[in-house]
């Protein structure tokens, strides 16, 4: 699933900024590799619970306790009623519409410069139980726009329950390939809201490295849920070399000098009728963005505060809060010391992300949300600013129906299917109220507004 | 005298006979509670299991019986319980109390009221 930035990935490559490339190729452009959507019915069948059970709204990804519990402990519970084939497989296909057409610079080979229809994403899950302590999430995705496989997650877990003290706890360790793949909340990259997005969209602007990585890493994380309350993980993190790169379709963030190294904390307190959890998240690594110069770096560390509310009641009323602040310090040793594709040596970035939901008996949805990244100034880094800086607002809202999911639903668990529009209406992009396209020409962040009509379907 | 003494101990016998051992519950509420503590875990539909045993029909049912259920504990599966009101709201009070070994991983409910009503609502499941 490689939408989220997709059109900010189009906006760097067609202005030919080198230092896009050397630096935002980490801060934005393997953001396409963040994937947007993800309902896996194998789990279903695999636990006899309905989607409703793990997932708000009766479909993936935003997660109850008992989804978050269920990921905790790698993934897999299990009806008790013989062996399960764990195998799920998802489409998503789209209808967006900006609300100026694309520039020229910016539209997709095959596709128009608006109202564009498409396949977007085919994927195929190994999603479930191996062994009593050993589960799996791999997911594999065609990308109908982009014309090509890649792997898209990857998160093994060996998990198991015990008691420390009197208290019951959960251990486990995921070997993965995504520094927020593994987070069991639904507040930071890989699991925020929107659950979906068109590859057709302008994207939302430069990300935290944090974000940036999925795929092009290789990690070991091990992470202890404590009394059910105290979350803990820690976790170490490679980049893959240029052939591991080549074999699964993944973008190159560059090289890793040493590790990344990702942490997280978070208290979660379960009512059953309602929860909430609050957290910190931190990530740090230094990349040397060009494989044929090593030694030079740029430095990036990112800390963040996250919190989300939901009421689940008795599931006919369903309401959800997430949020999440990151900020990023970078050392540009390279980009600025080395190759002087910018301003400045040290530069910071900001993000801030929110969205409330409400659900009506699992089937009938509604969510908004705002989008906000703020930076330094950068002439050099942000040259398609106008004003240097690079950030980028806006909102989303989303209306969806989801008919299925339900245990007594038609088909289940083997019909899932969700239908929905999204409207991102854009306040700023790269800088302000307007900023320079891909053909050079000056465009109007609100040029990018888009709507999009999607068809979101897993068996 | 005599009479009126005879009167009342009748009295007292019929109603302690008629008096439940638990208040009733509101099996609607009951549905709602259910919803809310049991069902992520339990189903209430016929033959159904989830990661716990199916509850249709869990009133007057011996413990740890479910025939295609295999995650029972061990506890549960020696354990000599035939689930009636006063043994299923004890046991969902303090289920680690009641059954130590058991693999429930619930805390418990502590009002009684919204026990009482999840009683009476799987005293419909049938």
């Amino acid at each position: 699933m490689r939408a989220k930035s997709t059109g900010w990935r189009r906006v760097a490559d067609n202005l030919h900024l080198r230092v896009v490339r050397k630096l935002l190729c980490v801060a934005a452009l393997f953001g396409l590799s963040v994937s947007v959507a993800h309902a896996v019915p194998s789990y279903a069948r695999q636990t006899g619970s309905d989607c409703v059970s793990c997932h708000v709204g009766g479909y993936g990804p935003q997660l109850t306790p008992y989804g978050m519990n269920f990921k905790l402990g790698g993934y897999t519970d299990t009806d008790g009623k013989g062996i399960k084939i764990p195998l799920s497989a998802m489409l998503v296909a789209n209808w967006t519409r900006t609300a100026k057409n694309a520039p020229e610079g910016d539209q997709i080979e095959g596709f128009g410069a608006n109202n564009n229809a498409a396949m977007q994403e085919a994927s195929i899950f190994l999603a479930g139980r191996m062994t009593d302590n050993i589960g799996t999430f791999i997911q594999t995705t065609y990308s109908g726009v982009e014309k090509k496989w890649g792997l898209d997650q990857v998160d093994i877990r060996i998990a198991r329950s015990l008691t420390l003290g009197d208290k019951e706890s959960t251990i486990g360790v995921s070997l993965n390939n995504n520094p927020t793949l593994t987070d069991p909340f639904n507040t930071l990259a890989q699991w925020r809201f929107p659950y979906v997005a068109s590859d057709f969209n302008a994207g939302f602007g430069p990300t935290p490295l944090i974000e940036s990585l999925a795929g092009s890493v290789a990690g070991a994380n091990a992470y202890a849920l404590f009394d059910k309350n105290f979350y803990a993980e820690l976790g170490f993190y490679g980049t893959l070399s240029p052939t591991g790169l080549n074999m699964i379709n993944a973008g190159d963030a560059g090289k890793f000098k040493g590790v990344g190294t990702y942490g997280r904390l978070a208290y979660v307190k379960d009512m059953k009728r309602d929860n909430f959890n609050i957290g910190l998240v931190g990530f740090m690594a230094n990349v040397q963005p060009d494989r044929n110069d090593l030694g030079t770096t740029n430095n990036y560390r990112d800390l963040g505060i996250d919190a989300a509310y939901q009421f689940l009641g008795n599931r006919e009323h369903i309401f959800t809060v997430n949020a999440s602040y990151m900020k990023e310090w970078q050392t540009l040793n390279y980009t600025y010391g080395s190759v002087a594709e910018a301003d400045n040596l040290k530069n910071s970035l900001n993000q801030f992300r929110l969205a409330g939901s409400y659900h009506y008996n699992q089937t009938w949805g509604a969510t908004a949300g705002i989008f906000d990244t703020r930076g330094s100034t950068d002439s050099l880094l942000y040259a398609s600013s106008l004003n240097g800086r690079p950030n980028t607002s806006g909102y989303i809202l989303q209306g969806d129906w989801t008919p299925w999911g339900k245990e007594d639903s038609w088909g289940a668990p083997f019909a899932n299917v969700r239908l929905g529009v999204q409207y991102t209406g854009y306040n700023r992009f790269m800088g302000g109220s307007s900023y320079t396209d891909s053909d050079g020409n000056e465009r109007r962040a609100s040029d990018n507004n888009t709507v999009m009509l999607f068809l979101w379907t897993a068996i | 005298m005599k009479k009126h003494s005879l009167w009342a101990l009748a009295v007292i016998a019929i109603a302690s006979f008629s008096q439940p051992s638990m208040a009733a519950g509101d099996s609607k509420k009951g549905k709602d509670v259910f919803a809310e503590e049991c069902g992520d875990c339990h189903s209430a539909m016929p033959g159904k299991n989830k990661k716990g045993p199916g509850l249709f029909g869990v009133m007057g049912r011996k413990a740890g019986s479910v025939s295609d259920f295999s995650g029972y504990s061990d506890a549960m599966k020696q354990v000599e319980i035939t689930w009636s009101a006063d043994k299923v709201d004890a046991y969902i009070a303090q289920p680690r109390k009641v059954l130590p070994g058991g693999k429930m991983k619930y805390d418990g409910l502590d009002d009684a009221a919204a026990r009482n009503d999840v009683i009476a609502y799987l005293s419909t499941l049938k």
